[in-house]
């Protein structure tokens, strides 16, 4: 009588169930729309999807390309943050350069910078360095307005307490300025990576001699989905992970603020 | 007591905010002058915006005075004098990304303490105001009371000659606050420091303090400067002393006017149309 009353309850105790319920829904409906309604041509089952990575794998030139973007997005990413970082302090610290470069700043974030990508073509090439070029353009500006905003919430009393006790400028640094910053910095990295991952895909895409573009375009004119969303699957899975770097080194650095 | 003796002097000390003739100009403290001995518990009492915490912060080195100087142990100060004063604020000022110990270390370290003396006068220090079992607890994890206790601990481990406490259990309740009040009573009675204490409680004044400066309203001088023979450290039954009652009364009866005028002017601040 009461069992669907229990399940709720159960399901209501553990979000986690019920997540794991609405994935599943989707893939079944992937699976069954796939195999019964929708042309082949245009989507594959992702039973199929799953069981041809190996055949993915096997193509010439995949693993090759996979490991071009793979280190398109891992150097685009790191200028963004040793870029971003110095000059997001630069911003920050000072309330000069911020009221002066900030709206510049704020700007160039809100540009829509696909209407510039073949510019960037145009001067880096139509190998790696334009993708990466075009994904550091993504990834530095959230990097540079998040910790221009960590640096400048800092409680007053804290600096005034340093001072009082003697502490030098490089000490207010390193004691107090960086630990305030290490959540939104963290924050900032991943709202980066998401930029890059953007950027240096739609370069990609755009024009591709090397990396996985020309192969997203290539199984798409061959109406060859199994392939494409094998490969979709393992970009997917290549920015879940880093997410979850990123991730797990803010909840370790931000302990102080939830325990 | 000759001019010697004092540890801090305050020689016609004035301090302004804003420039003369602007609508936000302030004349927060007028011309005043004071002697504080050494190893002395001085009380700054005064309604709101009166200037004490502007004194506090000059005699400090974080505010420069507009006139007049402030000299501690003889030397002038034109800038914190970290070796010689150490502060309590009213707010939680400790680092919340540091455990109670590490907040009260780095104190140490922006004071230039040798690495190897940290250590042991940080556990020191903490045992002595009751945080032994909470050394490694993030501020946010304690109360307000623990929070204001290490905060203590962070001065006294700094082992400077005096000690500058801006209405430390401002925030508290009424009874943490008491029970802070008897435990720094006996903490204090125990060391040499000089201490200057703002706050806004008589009973705090009269209970703490060896000598009480009343100040008047804005701009603020001192109104009259009340002794408290009483020895330390004081016992909690000091307070249902017929002397306190009297002490007390005294301490009302000067500044009920001043909180009166100070109202009044805050009403009057109000900005014309």
């Amino acid at each position: 009588m009461n069992r669907p009353l229990h399940l709720q309850k159960v399901l209501y105790r553990h979000p986690g169930l019920a997540r794991l319920a609405v994935v599943v829904a989707l893939f079944l409906l992937w699976e069954i729309s796939a195999r019964w309604w929708i042309d082949p041509s245009f989507l594959s089952p992702p039973s199929r999807v799953v069981a041809s990575f190996g055949e993915l794998f096997e193509t010439p030139g995949i693993p090759k390309a996979l490991q071009i973007t793979f280190w398109e997005l891992a150097v685009a990413f790191a200028i963004s943050v040793a870029a971003g970082l110095p000059i997001g302090l630069a911003v920050g610290l000072s309330r000069f350069s911020n009221r002066s470069l900030m709206p510049i700043i704020l700007l160039l974030y809100g540009t829509p910078q696909v209407t510039i990508l073949p510019l960037f073509i145009l001067y880096f090439g139509i190998g790696p360095p334009s993708k990466i070029a075009f994904g550091v353009s993504h990834g530095i500006f959230p990097i540079i307005v998040t910790i221009v905003a960590g640096v400048q919430n800092i409680k007053p009393i804290l600096m005034t307490a340093a001072h009082s006790m003697g502490a030098s400028r490089w000490q207010i640094f390193r004691w107090v300025i960086f630990p305030h910053m290490i959540p939104t910095f963290f924050a900032g990295m991943r709202l980066g990576m998401t930029g890059v991952l953007l950027g240096v895909l739609l370069a990609e895409l755009y024009v591709s001699s090397a990396g996985i573009g020309y192969f997203t375009q290539l199984f798409t004119q061959a109406f060859d989905p199994t392939k494409l969303l094998g490969l979709v699957s393992v970009l997917a899975a290549m920015a879940i992970v880093m997410n979850e770097i990123v991730r797990r080194a803010e909840v370790h650095f931000g302990r102080w603020r939830t325990d | 007591m000759t001019a010697g003796d004092a540890a801090i002097r305050i020689r016609d000390v004035s301090h302004e905010f804003g420039e003369p003739g602007d609508a936000q100009f302030v004349l927060a403290l007028s011309h005043t002058s004071l002697d504080i001995e050494r190893g002395e518990l001085l009380c700054l009492i005064g309604p709101s915006g009166c200037g004490k915490s502007t004194l506090l912060n000059m005699i400090g080195g974080l505010l420069t005075p507009t006139t007049g100087n402030v000299e501690v142990h003889g030397k002038p100060v034109r800038a914190p004098l970290p070796r010689d004063i150490a502060f309590v604020f009213q707010e939680n000022a400790l680092f919340p990304w540091c455990t109670i110990i590490e907040n009260v270390k780095l104190g140490m370290v922006f004071q230039g303490v040798p690495k190897s003396e940290q250590e042991p006068r940080a556990r020191k220090a903490l045992e002595a105001v009751g945080l032994k079992d909470f050394m490694g607890h993030y501020p946010a994890q304690l109360s307000g009371g623990m929070r204001q206790r290490a905060a203590l601990a962070r001065a006294l481990s700094l082992e400077t000659g005096t000690l500058l406490m801006d209405e430390p259990f401002g925030a508290l309740d009424e009874q943490t606050r008491m029970i802070l009040g008897e435990d720094l009573s006996v903490l204090l009675s125990r060391s040499e420091k000089t201490i200057v204490f703002v706050t806004h409680s008589l009973g705090e004044a009269v209970f703490l303090a060896d000598r009480v400066a009343v100040f008047s309203a804005r701009p603020g001088r001192i109104k009259e400067i009340i002794e408290i023979d009483e020895p330390h450290p004081r016992s909690p039954s000091f307070v249902t002393t017929e002397k306190f009652s009297r002490l007390r009364n005294t301490l009302y009866g000067l500044l009920h006017d001043e909180i009166r005028k100070a109202v009044e002017q805050s009403a009057t601040a109000v900005p014309q149309p």
